[in-house]
Order: C-alpha cells, then structure tokens, then sequence
C-alpha cells in the first residue's frame, strides 16, 4: 500500500514540476438548429441532393441574444481557466489568413507559398470540445421563459461529455435579455460538473481518442499480409501494439477490412517520459507516432496524418 | 410441523425488518437535525453574477443561535451537497466533488466553520432582522429558523481551490 501511495505522489510530483498535459480547446458553436430555424443558413445543390448547412458568420453579425449568450458563457469559462475560443474573431482570422497567404511571396525569388489541397480545406474553425448552444424565447400568454440547451460534445469522439437542458420559470416583467443571463448563470456550475467529470475521467483513464489505419492503393500489400518471423498478419501485429501501448490496454477496434481499421475509445496517456528524460504531454498525433517508428523497424513505411487533438490517421505503403 | 417452522420464521424476519423503520425515537430524530447532511434548503431564484439565493433553515436554543446555525448550514451546503434547482435556477454541483471530503479535510473544516470563522466571508446577505412569521416555529426546546441567504458561491470555490480543498478545473493542464 505504501508503495502505491508512493508511487502515485511521485507521479503526480512529476507532473507538477515537468510538464502539463495538452489543454483542450473549447469554443461555443450555435447548433445547427438555432441557426437553420432562424434563417442563418446556407442553401447548396450538392448533386441533385439539396443541402442545407448553418451560416455562423451571418448568425453571429446579426443576432444580439446569441452574442450574449455567448460572451456571458466566456466570462464564466475563463474565470474557470479555459478561455474559450470565439467563432467569430477565428473566423475573421481564417478570412484574413488566406488572404495573406495567397498573396504572400518570397522576396528574393517571388516564390508563392507551398498549399496542398488539403492545407486549405484543413483551414476552417477547430476545437477540441464544441460548447453546442441552443436557446430560444417562449411566451405563454403575458409570460416569457427560456428554453436553454447546452451540449458539451468532444470533436473526435463525438461523444456528449457534459450536457445541460431546462426552461427558466416564466416572467412578466423581466426583458429576454435578462432571463438569457438567468439562464446562463444557472446552468454553467452544473455544465462545468460535468465537464470536470470528464477531466477526471481523462486523468485516471486517459484520454479518449480516435485512430486510423489505413492502406495506399500503390502499396501492394495490406493489413492482411504477414510480417515478422512469426508471420503474423500485419493487423494483428497493430492490435497487439494498441493493446501493450494504451492505458491498460483499453481500446476498441470498431470495424475493420484487409484496407482500413478503425480503432475507437483508444485511451492513450496524459503524459509519457521522452529520450532526455523530460515529461511530454501526449496527444494522439505523439501516441500513433511510436506506432509508425515501430513499423518502420519492420520495414512498413506509412504517413501520419493528424485531425487534431483526438484523431490521427496512419496511413501504410509511404510517406 | 414444516410449514408451522416456515410461517412462524417468516412472520419473525418480516418483524426484524419491519420494526426498525417504526422505532425513530426521539434521541434519533435530535440527530437527524445535527446531522451536518441534513441541510434545509429552498432556492428562491437566480443569483447575481457567481452568487446563489436561496432560504435555508437553521436550529438553535435561541433565535440567534438557529440563524448563526444557518448561515453555516448554508455554506456547508455549498461545499458538500449542492443545492437542489427550483424558482427558476437549475441545480447547482457541491464545490467538493471528492466523497467524504468533509472527513478527509477534517481539521481544514472545522477552523473554517469555528465560531466566527471564515465561512462566515462568504455569505453576502441576509435579512438582518430575526425572523418572523411562518420562518420562525417555537419548538419545545428552542427554534427553528429561516433566513434568506446570498452565498458567494464563486469567491467560496476559489478560496478552496486555492487551499487544495478543491479541484480546479484547468488542474493538470
């Protein structure tokens, strides 16, 4: 018992004095029904298929209770430690980044920028945890209350980490404005429970992500050919990584084909120790790193491609 | 002579379960209302910016001693069990999420809650007057009263996460 509990204080020391896991980035996002219902929405002919998909930018220029809902939910995160992300302002710069770079050129041989078609899709507004908001004003006769409905959703699980829902008692006298703020200030403490509850989780189990593997069409072989000395299938040989590398072995190959394997609730440490003996924090683009250098060592090259915080992809046959 | 032995075992273990819940007696029920989990509390409404409102009960020989009872019973609310949702607001977490924290910090909680101590930083107001009317029942031995309360609920939760009573939520990030 002791050496547990000595065990645990030293990590914790550890994590204290070297390093800091990865934080999260959080930003509130209208839902796409607040958004849809209200007109704040864009129409395309994908194909014969119309689609129909929210317009933020117009939903925050234009709706002032939105804008304060969102700003109050600032306050109240930052006083917590996470200032959140604003959709707006990282749309302007989104806007204005590619701006820059499509004119931006070197200035001794008027070289452009090198973009992949990739980089620019890959340029749109992330966060790691989305703050889904939903709220409208209802009457009953003379009275006003507010519906509110706030979902903590994490971006590559797509798992509801946190959630709150109710209506506010109905009112007279107090403006809609008023009762947004009353509606806020009473289902933060209970959002932020629940965003807590996940942060624990994360610390005692690791955190949750979302791995990829899959195969180039070039390749000539895949995930069913055999390697090693043992000649076992090149899949089996990836799921016995996953299992000795993951927090307790914790993880869930979803689906599967001699092209692609879909790994899903892989826990992967907070922190790991790197060659010079200094604490790191990881993250899942770190963690399928160590899988590609292992693979490597078999002679597997392979590409890492990350989608944030949570998700990476690994895809086998080269760079 | 079986089944004289099985109805006569039933009827005594239907009796042993039975009695207990009828046998609260009055030395029982004083301890119901000491117990520190035995909060009274009616939310009133919304708070102000990183405060809470709501009426809470207090017990004392006197009237002054039941309302010091209740404002402390107000902010062990806070910190322990949390306060149930109603007039309007939504149910608010306890700030010590770690069971039994009243236990584990025990000797931080009882200077906290000492006679004149610190908790008493974190109540804003209160109606100043004794209470009257429907919040103040006469019992054989003593009262009962309730008082209106403003907890500084976000300035109580950063004291204790600046004393290590409490988890931050950025902690470890």
């Amino acid at each position: 018992m002791k050496r547990i509990l000595l065990s645990i204080s030293l990590l914790a020391l550890a994590v204290i004095a070297f390093g800091q896991a990865k934080k999260p980035i959080i930003m509130v996002v209208p839902s796409d029904q607040y958004c849809i219902s209200r007109g704040y929405k864009m129409e395309f002919n994908n194909q014969g298929l119309k689609q129909v998909l929210p317009d933020y930018k117009t939903a925050l220029q234009t709706d002032p209770d939105l804008r304060l809902v969102i700003t109050k939910m600032g306050q109240i995160m930052a006083d917590r430690g996470f200032p959140l992300k604003d959709l707006e302002q990282e749309l302007k710069n989104l806007e204005q980044e590619r701006a820059e770079s499509s004119m931006l050129t070197s200035s001794s041989s008027g070289s452009e920028m090198a973009e992949s078609p990739i980089d620019a899709l890959k340029r749109v507004a992330k966060a790691d945890i989305i703050m889904d908001l939903d709220f409208e004003v209802k009457r009953q006769g003379p009275q006003k209350y507010i519906v509110f409905n706030l979902k903590g959703l994490d971006a590559y699980t797509a798992k509801q980490v946190s959630g709150v829902a109710g209506a506010g008692s109905p009112s007279t006298s107090a403006s809609p404005e008023l009762l947004l703020e009353e509606a806020v200030l009473s289902h933060m403490d209970n959002f932020n429970a629940g965003l807590m509850r996940h942060f624990e989780d994360m610390f005692a189990n690791g955190r949750e992500v979302k791995v990829q593997i899959k195969v180039w069409a070039n390749w000539g072989e895949n995930l069913e050919s055999e390697f090693g000395s043992d000649g076992k299938e090149l899949s089996t040989i990836i799921e016995d990584w996953f299992a000795d590398n993951c927090v307790e072995g914790r993880f869930n190959l979803s689906d599967a084909t001699e092209n692609f394997m879909k790994f899903e609730q892989v826990r992967i440490p907070m922190m790991r120790t790197d060659e010079k003996g200094r604490q790191r924090a990881v993250d899942t683009r770190s963690f399928v790193s160590d899988l590609r250098k292992y693979l490597n060592g078999m002679g597997i090259p392979s590409k890492l491609y990350m989608r944030g915080l949570g998700e990476a992809w690994l895809i086998l046959g080269e760079k | 002579m079986r089944k004289v032995l099985l109805g006569f075992t039933v009827a005594v273990l239907a009796m042993v379960m039975v009695l207990p819940t009828n046998a609260q007696t009055r030395k029982e029920r004083k301890i119901l209302w000491n117990s520190q989990y035995n909060y009274e509390i009616e939310p009133v409404g919304v708070g102000q910016d990183g405060t809470k409102v709501f009426k809470v009960w207090g017990y004392g020989k006197d009237v002054g001693t039941a309302v010091m009872n209740a404002k402390e019973a107000a902010v062990a609310a806070c910190i322990f069990k949390g306060l149930p949702g109603g007039g309007g607001s939504a149910p608010t977490p306890p700030i010590c999420s770690q069971p039994n924290a009243e236990q584990i910090h025990a000797d931080y909680f009882e200077k906290f809650f000492e006679v004149g101590g610190k908790y008493l930083q974190y109540i804003a107001v209160t109606n100043d007057a004794d209470p009257s009317g429907e919040d103040r029942i006469k019992m054989k031995k003593g009262y009962k009263v309730a008082i209106y309360v403003q907890v500084m609920y976000d300035a109580l939760r950063k004291q204790l996460e600046a004393d290590g009573i409490a988890r931050r939520l950025d902690s470890g990030f």
